[in-house]
């Protein structure tokens, strides 16, 4: 068996191999401060101010979103892959990538039935989101939000998702 | 005779850990948001865990390529392993979307990687209780 006193020796080098080698990084690990996840940092990356206002949908946060999935006042849209989407997703969300729903139509008609279209995606910085919102004002819908945090801060909010309650919002999981 | 299949999974290994850690060198910033998506540790702790954590791939890599302490580092090595495996698979049954970190870029976390630690895990062990190995020919005459 490994000697005990070796393995400590191997990791305490690496160690400080390691820290001398982040100070020698053309972009190193910042040692003296926090790093967040993304779910965690404020408003989530897809707030992240060097983004264009033009381009962005308007952000919804988790909390306020949540609410409005328990409430069945919100429809959500999932603009990630189909294996995301597979692995978990918000309740009764419609899975809509930027390649387009199988029924397009159907999925805008139950889309347009609700007050308030969700939009999200996987990515940090929504662009996914912002691109399937954009195309969803273009066909009409008026109100489209982007989910601040994407499905991270969703998911760490412990916020409804497949698996979970959503109040009984009559139609039938995942597609419309 | 298994001195030469030895060697040769301390080195696969060895190589293994060593492109790891060099892959994330350049970028040191990137990898400690990786680490920090996995949601384990206080934020205040992911850049020095971070930067260990490459150092202490870094090492044993070397460790075990070099054939310096070579069971200590096998053991280092999986011991690495079943913690990567523990925070990938908290990650993806918390629903967490994210990049695995394992070799630098943008691979997405799965239980294709976690299945990928798992096989890594299998060779680390088997390589501490084969032990180092030599990839020396066996001398002309000598008893097989």
């Amino acid at each position: 068996m490994p000697k005990a006193l070796e393995m400590a020796a191997l990791v305490a080098l690496g160690a400080a191999v390691g820290l001398g080698a982040n100070a020698l990084s053309p972009r190193p690990a910042p040692v003296r401060a926090k790093v967040y996840s993304v779910a965690e940092a404020s408003g989530g990356a897809c707030a992240g101010p060097e983004e264009a206002a033009a381009a962005r949908a308007p952000r919804i946060s988790v909390a306020e979103a949540s609410a409005l999935c328990q409430s069945c006042l919100a429809a959500f849209v999932d603009a990630r892959s189909a294996g995301e989407f597979a692995r978990g997703h918000v309740a009764n969300a419609v899975h809509l990538p930027p390649s387009g729903h199988p029924d397009e139509g159907a999925a805008l008609d139950e889309l347009r039935s609700h007050p308030l279209v969700v939009v999200y995606d996987g990515d940090y910085s929504c662009a996914v989101a912002d691109e399937v919102a954009a195309r969803l004002r273009g066909a009409g819908l008026a109100d489209v939000r982007v989910l601040s945090g994407a499905w991270p801060a969703w998911a760490a909010a412990g916020a409804p998702a497949a698996a979970g309650a959503c109040g009984s919002c009559g139609h039938e999981e995942g597609h419309p | 005779m298994r001195r030469a299949p030895a060697a040769l999974l301390r080195l696969l290994l060895g190589a293994v850990f060593l492109w790891a850690a060099a892959v994330k060198l350049p970028d040191m910033a990137g990898f400690a948001e990786s680490v920090a998506n996995y949601r384990v540790l206080p934020p205040g702790w992911v850049p020095l865990f971070a930067a260990a954590l490459v150092g202490v791939e870094l090492v044993a890599g070397a460790a075990l390529v070099a054939g310096w302490w070579p069971r200590a580092a096998a053991a280092v090595v999986a011991l690495l392993l079943l913690v990567f495996t523990a925070a990938l698979s908290q990650a993806l049954l918390r629903g967490i979307d994210l990049a695995c970190g394992c070799f630098g870029g943008k691979e997405s976390a799965s239980w294709g990687t976690v299945g990928r630690d798992l096989a890594l895990l299998a060779l680390a062990i088997a390589s501490l209780a084969l032990g180092p190995g030599r990839l020396t020919a066996p001398r002309a005459g000598a008893a097989p």
